[in-house]
């Protein structure tokens, strides 16, 4: 690995910083400007992801806010659909299928997410373009911090955290948007009289998103996340991996023009370290897999490039999998893509039914704490219970409630009007339950209450059933 | 091995593991505290449901906090005593 340390050298590091690093000290990484196919495909995600991330707040679906969290009452509208506490299973799944389909795709194609969808790639990746727009591309920025303070390093790093800065603020009022209204929030920011916590949290995310797309960057990937602990868990010699062909490369060296550099002995790979200098991760794809690689397939593109200049052949970096890199086949279609796409889709279908069946209605019964029953001047038992509706529908609908299970049993509301409840109400109606003594055979007896909408009584989703105890005196 | 220097823990990887290993856990913590006690009619705290949450969020960080910067400190690597030291040597 002398070469690697010759690298070093010729990017003009100083050997202290080199030796440094054997201290775990962080080396600052420059990643160099790269296009290519997965530059691309990198700036076509970062403009969706980050385009659904500004841009869903904004949203209004059925006269609200279309994506809303709405932490305070406790419901998550998503699109046309509304949340409860009851349906955090819904949520539950929602998250585990995430999960599965990470796995199903890591298995697949390594780490795609990594270099491609994580949040702290995307903001990190926009970051980096404001950072070169004011301080130029790498060796520009290289000499600019090398060079001691002056009024142009002080305009330009100051330019550079100011536009950081404003885009972590909006990206942080944009967090807290999807909590609570974000036109209300706006205009309650623009005129200082938003709430304590609201204000906070726009802070909060926003200096989150400074420091980690800013400073942190590479870090996060190495020391916090969880997945590039574990991803290895989920490879084996068919996940596509992203790999430096050894073989053909190696011996690398510098050649000059039109050398037959086979006969001197030399492999594909020119040393020109472009590939290092594009890594975000600051790491030599050469030294074979490792584990801070990202797989953004900057170090692909350059080194496509490269080999495009002096007319090799693409692909000394290339995606492939260690199966062909061995020497052998590959197959996609094996056991655990089909294990974890199998769970995947049925995960999925059986969310989606029992999403479409779920209950609209939710009933609760409580009895009055106070007394256990009264007697009626007529003799006879009365029991008070508080009736809890909610309607969970999209829509509002008048509700009757009957109760069965003793005979004769009347049902007594104090209210007269119409039970209606519009989408989202919550309503307590006390209800007083009045049986004959000769009636009861126990001390307790189980009753049970119905809600039904009036204007659809026979949809199955409108109705609901609920048990309570009806208690009376020990007769006999 | 604990003595190489190339294996001393980053100070950034330290200062991550303890800040963020708690973040995670607080987060789930307060996801499940909130779930089952509402603070107005529960804990029948005066301020807005949202304060609320904020506050029991911080405050279960600053325990998983102060935890895990107890791991951190039982954990490092103790001084190499060899078994010939007396006790009185110490
Ligand atoms: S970019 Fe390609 S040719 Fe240049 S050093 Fe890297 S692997 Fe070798
Ligand atoms: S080694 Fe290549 S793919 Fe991996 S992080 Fe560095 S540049 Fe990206």
């Amino acid at each position: 690995m002398k070469s690697s340390e010759e690298n070093h050298t010729t990017q003009s590091i100083p050997l202290e910083t080199v030796q440094e690093s054997l201290y775990a000290k962080r080396e600052k990484i420059y990643p160099r400007q790269v296009l290519g196919l997965f530059s691309r495909l990198r700036i076509t995600s970062v403009f969706t992801l980050l385009g659904i991330y500004y841009i869903f707040p904004w949203l209004t679906w059925d006269g609200r806010q279309a994506v809303l969290l709405d932490l305070p009452a406790r419901k998550f509208y998503i699109f046309g659909l509304t949340f409860w506490p009851q349906d955090m299973i819904f949520l539950a799944f929602l998250l585990i299928m995430a999960g599965l389909t990470l796995f199903f795709f890591t298995a697949l194609a390594g780490r795609l997410w990594c270099g491609f969808a994580c949040p702290q790639t995307v903001w990190t990746e926009v970051f980096l373009w404001m950072e070169r727009w004011v301080e130029g591309d790498r060796p520009q920025q290289m000499k600019l911090d090398k060079a001691p303070m002056s009024a142009r390093k002080f305009r330009l790093k100051a330019t550079k955290h100011a536009i950081w800065i404003f885009f972590a603020a909006y990206t942080g009022l944009t967090f807290v948007g999807f909590f609570s209204p974000i036109r209300e929030l706006c205009v309650n920011l623009w005129h200082f009289n938003a709430s304590t916590t609201e204000t906070f949290w726009v802070f909060f995310y926003g200096f989150a998103t400074y420091g980690n797309a800013g400073w942190l960057r590479e870090q996060i990937c190495i020391y916090m996340c969880p997945y590039a602990r574990f991803q290895s868990a989920m490879f084996d010699k068919d996940t596509m991996v992203l790999a430096y062909d050894t073989q053909r490369g190696e011996p690398r060296g510098s050649r000059k023009r039109g050398e037959d550099y086979k006969t001197a002995g030399l492999g594909d790979c020119v040393n020109c370290t472009m590939c290092v200098q594009v890594c975000p991760t600051g790491i030599d794809i050469r030294n074979g897999l490792q584990y801070q690689c990202i797989s953004c397939s900057a170090c692909i593109d350059i080194c496509d490039e490269v080999m495009d200049k002096v007319g090799y052949p693409r692909g000394l970096i290339r995606y492939t999998t260690q199966n062909i890199l061995e020497g052998g086949h590959t197959h996609v279609f094996r056991l655990r893509i089909f294990i974890y796409g199998f769970l995947l889709l049925s995960l999925f279908l059986g969310w989606m039914y029992a999403i479409s069946q779920r209950s609209l209605v939710e009933l609760d019964v409580m009895r009055d704490r106070n007394s256990l029953f009264k007697e009626t001047e007529t003799g006879f038992i009365e029991n008070v219970y508080v009736v809890k509706l909610m309607n969970l529908d999209e829509h509002a609908h008048s509700f009757q409630i009957t109760a069965k299970g003793i005979d004769g049993l009347q049902l007594e509301l104090n209210q007269t009007s119409e039970l209606k409840l519009v989408s989202g109400e919550i309503l307590d109606v006390p209800v007083r339950l009045i049986a004959d003594p000769k009636q009861l055979k126990q001390r307790s007896t189980d009753v049970s209450f119905q809600m039904q909408a009036t204007d659809a009584p026979t949809n199955p989703k409108l109705t609901t059933v609920e048990q309570a105890r009806f208690l009376g005196p020990i007769t006999r | 091995m604990p003595s190489s220097p190339a294996l001393t823990v980053p100070k950034a990887q330290k200062i991550m593991a303890v800040l963020w290993s708690s973040f995670l856990v607080s987060s789930l913590a307060s996801i499940l505290f909130f779930f089952t006690f509402d603070p107005q009619t529960a804990l029948h705290l005066d301020i807005s449901k949202m304060a609320a949450y904020s506050i029991g969020f911080f405050l279960f960080w600053l325990t998983t906090g102060l935890s895990s910067l107890l791991t951190l400190y039982f954990s490092t690597p103790l001084p190499q005593v060899s078994s010939s030291t007396h006790i009185d040597e110490l």
